[in-house]
């Protein structure tokens, strides 16, 4: 499976809240600064991968990170409203 | 839902001549930062203003200051314009006309390298301009993104 399936096959946060299941720590979206060797700005092993991709596929990555961090935002809104 | 690479899509399929640049030319040469807007830098003729228009028809685009006003430019705009910001549905397009520390779209132009899309070629701002020209802007997340695009440039050296 190509990276840029790989990043679009994460759960959007309905399916989270659906499935009942935590978000998953080893995902590229969720690993910690401190888990690739780090430069201390960035994670460098999140550039490794990114540099494994083609530019386009750098693009539609950078789409799905952007709607998944939007559908997270609302979930949030959404849960607070009802709280 | 946004979907910047649409408008990429777009913009090569409209053949609209464009240089991408900013934070998703950042994204294409590697950076993992997570941009939020399509930056292009291009020639600001009627012609070329037209088929961004066109590219965008059915996408309800509008002018970012004036978000009640539907985007329909006319010959007297085109003429003076020296960017256009744009909102549409599938995102928000800032269309430049020069780039700080590089120059005019012929200068910008001229550092461009062309990238693979399923719909053809499209000239992406190569890795030293792009870098120069985030170190012009010198805000913080461009100077992350430099890093990042160093190290970048770093493995392409070696390799």
């Amino acid at each position: 499976m190509p990276d840029s399936a790989k990043a679009r096959s994460h759960p959007m946060p309905d399916e989270i809240s659906n499935r009942g299941s935590a978000l998953n720590e080893g995902a590229l979206a969720y690993r910690s600064a401190e888990s690739g060797a780090g430069t201390g700005d960035f994670d460098i092993s999140l550039l490794e991968e990114s540099l494994r991709m083609s530019p386009w596929e750098r693009m539609l990555a950078n789409d799905d990170a952007l709607n998944f961090g939007e559908s997270l935002r609302a979930a949030m809104e959404r849960r607070n409203a009802e709280s | 839902m946004q979907n910047l690479s649409e408008l990429v899509r777009r913009l090569i399929a409209a053949e609209v001549e464009f240089v991408l640049v900013g934070g998703l030319a950042a994204v294409a040469h590697g950076a993992t930062l997570v941009t939020r807007d399509v930056d292009i830098c291009c020639r600001f003729t009627e012609a070329n203003l037209k088929r961004i228009q066109k590219a965008f028809a059915d996408l309800h685009p509008v002018h970012r200051s004036r978000p009640d006003l539907p985007l329909g430019l006319t010959r007297e705009q085109c003429a003076s314009l020296k960017n256009l910001y744009l909102r549409t549905d599938l995102g928000v397009v800032d269309c430049l006309g020069e780039i700080l520390g590089v120059g005019g779209f012929d200068q910008v132009a001229e550092h461009g390298v062309v990238v693979d899309s399923p719909v053809g070629k499209c000239r992406v701002l190569d890795l030293e301009t792009l870098i120069r020209a985030k170190e012009a802007m010198g805000r913080d997340h461009d100077r992350i993104a430099v890093k990042q695009l160093r190290e970048v440039q770093k493995r392409q050296a070696r390799s």
